[in-house]
């Protein structure tokens, strides 16, 4: 693991999406080292989303290149760049209602024993044992984040943080190796948005690599490395947030909008 | 006897619905496929059933027109039935592949059930047109009457059990799981690495299946088939099957299924007939099955019997689920 330290993990290489005559996202360069986390910051309208939506698979761009873990995942639908640890979470948070709670955390896990050909036919015994893992691990999760009372109501029958916090959960359970996080303090707590700063913390630790959207840029300053400040569809700066509350491009880019 | 003959006839259309209602609800209540064009992979599992059974176009005097015509053994034709309906399941699955919302996919399936309908009674070659095709051979017509009427009251029974343990294989367990995820939120589905497509696909084609066997098991009971037997609003009858009896649960399609399908379609016939308006008791049953459905819509969508989740106990153990 030590060894990948440093290195590049996602490479957009001059990204664009346009809609009609509006360019969106009109030639964005940045990479994503493994481990860190990154944020992505910059105005209303400044094409962040959209960038994050093309780099997840979720629209596909007008042009340039997207490279993860050294393969072009450029034409890779959302699954398939899901199945290859890009993960990403939405602004909304997005439940299957229906489900329980743990039940949401196992059916994230993709390619599944009970999911393929052989598992429809062979039944239970096939799967058995990996779902019994797998329950385990989502267990150990809603102990992590204080759900276990949740387990088994409907996800549908919970609040707006704790289903975020499955959705994060959701995403940990497909044990990704770069998280996209669209403004995941969105409709937060304070208490709530501290506890996950500490969680997202803590993974970047263990080796995740987190690429995040996020408006409030105190909680960007203590959580990313590098950050990536985008205004009207391209990227103005790049650096650390210390530096680039002094810059006077940034500030002109807020301000003015 | 009268009522022994009823019976039969009534547990016959029981079995059958139940197999186009199970399939339905694995598309619709379990994947969330609004398959309005349900009803066509009935038809073509009743129609390849007819024609594997039929012979040649030219025997019986030539009176109708099909294409192909075999004499398959019984097994078999029922078999090629549920084959052609999970090809043509398949196919209008199709029509889903773009991301549509899913009203939208809902009217353009109901579209392809419109059009489907209009060439096979327009077009008298393919398969006789909207005459239809008659004199379907029942499989055990060697036998006694009455034992024949049982004997396919059995093998309608057989199918609906090989039927729900293969049902269970999809519904329950993680397929069941990932595809109830997808109904819920197919996007939120895909970015947690589910092929949407691919498995709309496949319960199309299993879907399909189901409606298939019943459609064969239809038209070897019956001994006909034409298109007035597939018009789209029995699609709007499983439909009804589904939401009244409770979306996604596998026991309460179908209760719904004898509620809907047996006991109110069938039992307005009981009603006393007005000669000034022939055909007034059947209307009275689709009356009350559209408000009886928009009635559930409305007060208990869930159903008479709503879906079940499985538990997994609470966080202290550390046991299996129960």
């Amino acid at each position: 693991m030590s060894g990948d330290a440093g290195t590049v993990i996602l490479d957009v290489d001059r990204l664009e999406k346009h809609y009609g005559g509006v360019h969106a996202v009109d030639g964005v360069s940045f990479t994503v080292e493994r481990g860190s986390i990154t944020g992505l910051i910059g105005p209303n309208g400044a094409g962040k989303s959209t960038a994050l939506a093309v780099i997840g698979g979720y629209v596909s761009p007008t042009a340039g290149r997207i490279h993860f873990d050294g393969a072009d995942i450029t034409g890779y639908p959302m699954h398939a760049r899901a199945r290859v640890g890009l993960v990403r979470t939405f602004q909304m948070a997005r439940v299957f209602g229906n489900l329980t709670t743990i039940e949401n955390l196992l059916v994230a896990v993709p390619r599944q024993r009970g999911e393929s050909a052989a598992g429809i036919l062979a039944g239970k015994w096939f799967w058995r044992g990996e779902e019994r893992q797998l329950v385990e691990r989502a267990r150990a999760l809603l102990d992590t984040f204080g759900m276990s009372t949740k387990a088994d109501d409907p996800a549908r029958t919970l609040s707006g943080g704790q289903k975020r916090a499955v959705e994060i959960m959701r995403a940990l359970m497909m044990k990704p190796k770069l998280l996209l996080l669209d403004e995941p303090m969105a409709g937060l707590s304070p208490s709530l948005s501290r506890q996950l700063e500490d969680m997202l913390i803590r993974l970047a630790g263990d080796g995740l690599s987190l690429l995040l959207v996020e408006h409030e840029l105190d909680t960007v300053d203590r959580l990313c490395g590098k950050v990536v400040v985008m205004a009207q569809g391209r990227v103005l700066s790049e650096g650390r947030m210390a530096e680039l509350r002094l810059s006077r491009e940034v500030q002109d880019a807020y301000v003015i909008g | 006897m009268a009522w022994e003959y009823y019976l039969v006839v009534m547990l016959v259309y029981l079995g059958t619905d139940l197999l186009a209602v199970w399939g339905l609800n694995l598309e619709f209540g379990v994947s969330g496929v609004a398959n309005l064009a349900y009803i066509v992979v009935v038809a073509a599992g009743a129609y390849t059933f007819a024609i594997c059974t039929l012979g040649p176009s030219s025997g019986n005097g030539g009176f109708q027109t099909y294409i192909g015509g075999f004499t398959l053994p019984f097994p078999l034709a029922l078999l090629a039935g549920a084959l052609a309906g999970a090809v043509v399941g398949t196919l209008i699955g199709v029509t889903g592949l773009k991301r549509l919302r899913q009203d939208y996919q809902a009217v353009a399936m109901l579209v392809v059930s419109l059009m489907v309908a209009t060439v096979v009674s327009a077009d008298t070659g393919f398969l006789n047109g909207s005459a239809g095709l008659a004199l379907i051979p029942n499989p055990f017509a060697d036998l006694d009457p009455e034992v024949a009427r049982w004997a396919y009251v059995a093998v309608v029974a057989f199918c609906c059990l090989i039927g729900f343990l293969v049902l269970r294989r999809f519904t329950t367990g993680p397929i069941g799981r990932t595809l109830r995820a997808m109904r819920d939120d197919d996007t939120a589905a895909s970015a947690a690495g589910k092929n949407v497509i691919g498995l709309r696909l496949v319960v199309q084609a299993v879907g399909g299946a189901f409606g298939g066997l019943s459609g064969a098991l239809l038209a070897g009971f019956i001994g006909g088939w034409s298109p007035s037997a597939w018009v789209y609003i029995e699609t709007l009858a499983f439909l009804s099957c589904v939401i009244v009896g409770g979306m996604g649960s596998d026991r309460g399609v179908s209760l719904g299924t004898l509620i809907i399908a047996v006991l109110l379609l069938q039992g307005v016939q009981f009603l006393p007939q007005i000669s000034s308006s022939p055909g007034l008791s059947e209307d009275f049953g689709w009356i009350i099955l559209g408000a009886s459905t928009i009635i559930f819509i409305w007060f208990r969508p869930q159903g008479v019997l709503p879906e079940r989740r499985p538990r997994y106990l609470g966080k202290s153990s550390s046991h299996s689920p129960g």
